[in-house]
């Protein structure tokens, strides 16, 4: 298998959760054997990680009234519907 | 949570303006984050997202009740945020694609302020050094990472949401993942 392309797409098909049974088995066989690609799956895994634990951001306090309060008027809904 | 949204969708269909209320309560946070991800600034993000909530309101009888709300929600929100970006006029060039580097643009040819990781790292808390990789990626694979990591959806709604085959969001997503990965993985 050569490192660079397959080891690597299969990396990618594992993480989207469409690996088959074989290619998984293929795959972690190579690993095994691989330090690199070893080390390029352990690095995809933990980039995710870091995703996730990306900071929490929040909406400013008073978004949700200052949305409503810039809401096209009932009225002149109606009046477009109509 | 899911029947409350439905419910209170249903009463603004109805010309219930009250029960959006409960609506932007809910998704504020999650729509504010995205904009401020996608965008990189807390104006423009606080912006973007008031208007993908009007947006959203405004033509809500065009939303189909079989569907999922947040899905549409996020293309709104998704959509504002990407015109605004094709708006920035210095940024405008910066989103070029640069010839035969397959999808990586000169985002990821700029030196960042000319510090170092390293650098970076020890000045900021963790988190922000990631936010900051996060915003530098070109934002067709920003809005995916995104999408898939931190809001947690999947593939094949990301797909709907962004209005791309599943097999683009497969390679985008790849794509996406290794250039974070390169960024990141002296962290």
């Amino acid at each position: 298998m050569k490192c660079n392309n397959e080891a690597v797409e299969l990396m990618h098909k594992y993480l989207d959760g469409d690996i088959t049974k074989e290619q998984e088995q293929t795959l972690s066989q190579h690993l095994e054997s691989c330090d690199a690609c070893q080390r390029h799956f352990h690095e995809l895994k933990r980039t995710i990680t870091f995703i996730q634990s990306a900071e929490q951001i929040k909406a400013p306090a008073n978004f949700t009234a200052t949305v409503m309060e810039k809401l096209p008027t009932e009225k002149k809904r109606i009046k477009y519907t109509r | 949570m899911d029947e409350m949204i439905r419910e209170r969708i249903k009463q603004v269909k109805k010309g219930d303006q009250s029960a959006f209320e409960d609506v932007v309560s809910f998704f504020q946070n999650k729509i504010y984050q995205h904009c401020y991800r996608m965008l990189g600034n807390a104006h423009e993000a606080e912006d973007i997202a008031q208007e993908a909530f009007i947006r959203a309101y405004v033509n809500i009888h065009s939303f189909d009740d079989r569907r999922k709300f947040s899905t549409w929600l996020y293309r709104i929100a998704t959509n504002l945020t990407i015109d605004r970006i094709r708006k920035r006029k210095p940024d405008h060039y910066l989103d070029a694609e640069v010839k035969g580097t397959e999808g990586l643009n000169m985002y990821s040819q700029l030196a960042d302020n000319g510090r170092l990781p390293e650098e970076e790292v020890e000045g900021l808390e963790l988190q922000r050094y990631i936010q900051q990789e996060i915003i530098q990626l070109p934002p067709k694979y920003r809005s995916i990472i995104m999408l898939r990591y931190i809001e947690e959806f999947s593939l094949q709604e990301i797909s709907e949401i962004l209005d791309i085959p599943l097999g683009t969001v497969k390679t985008r997503i790849h794509r996406g993942r290794e250039a974070l990965r390169k960024k990141l993985r002296h962290v």
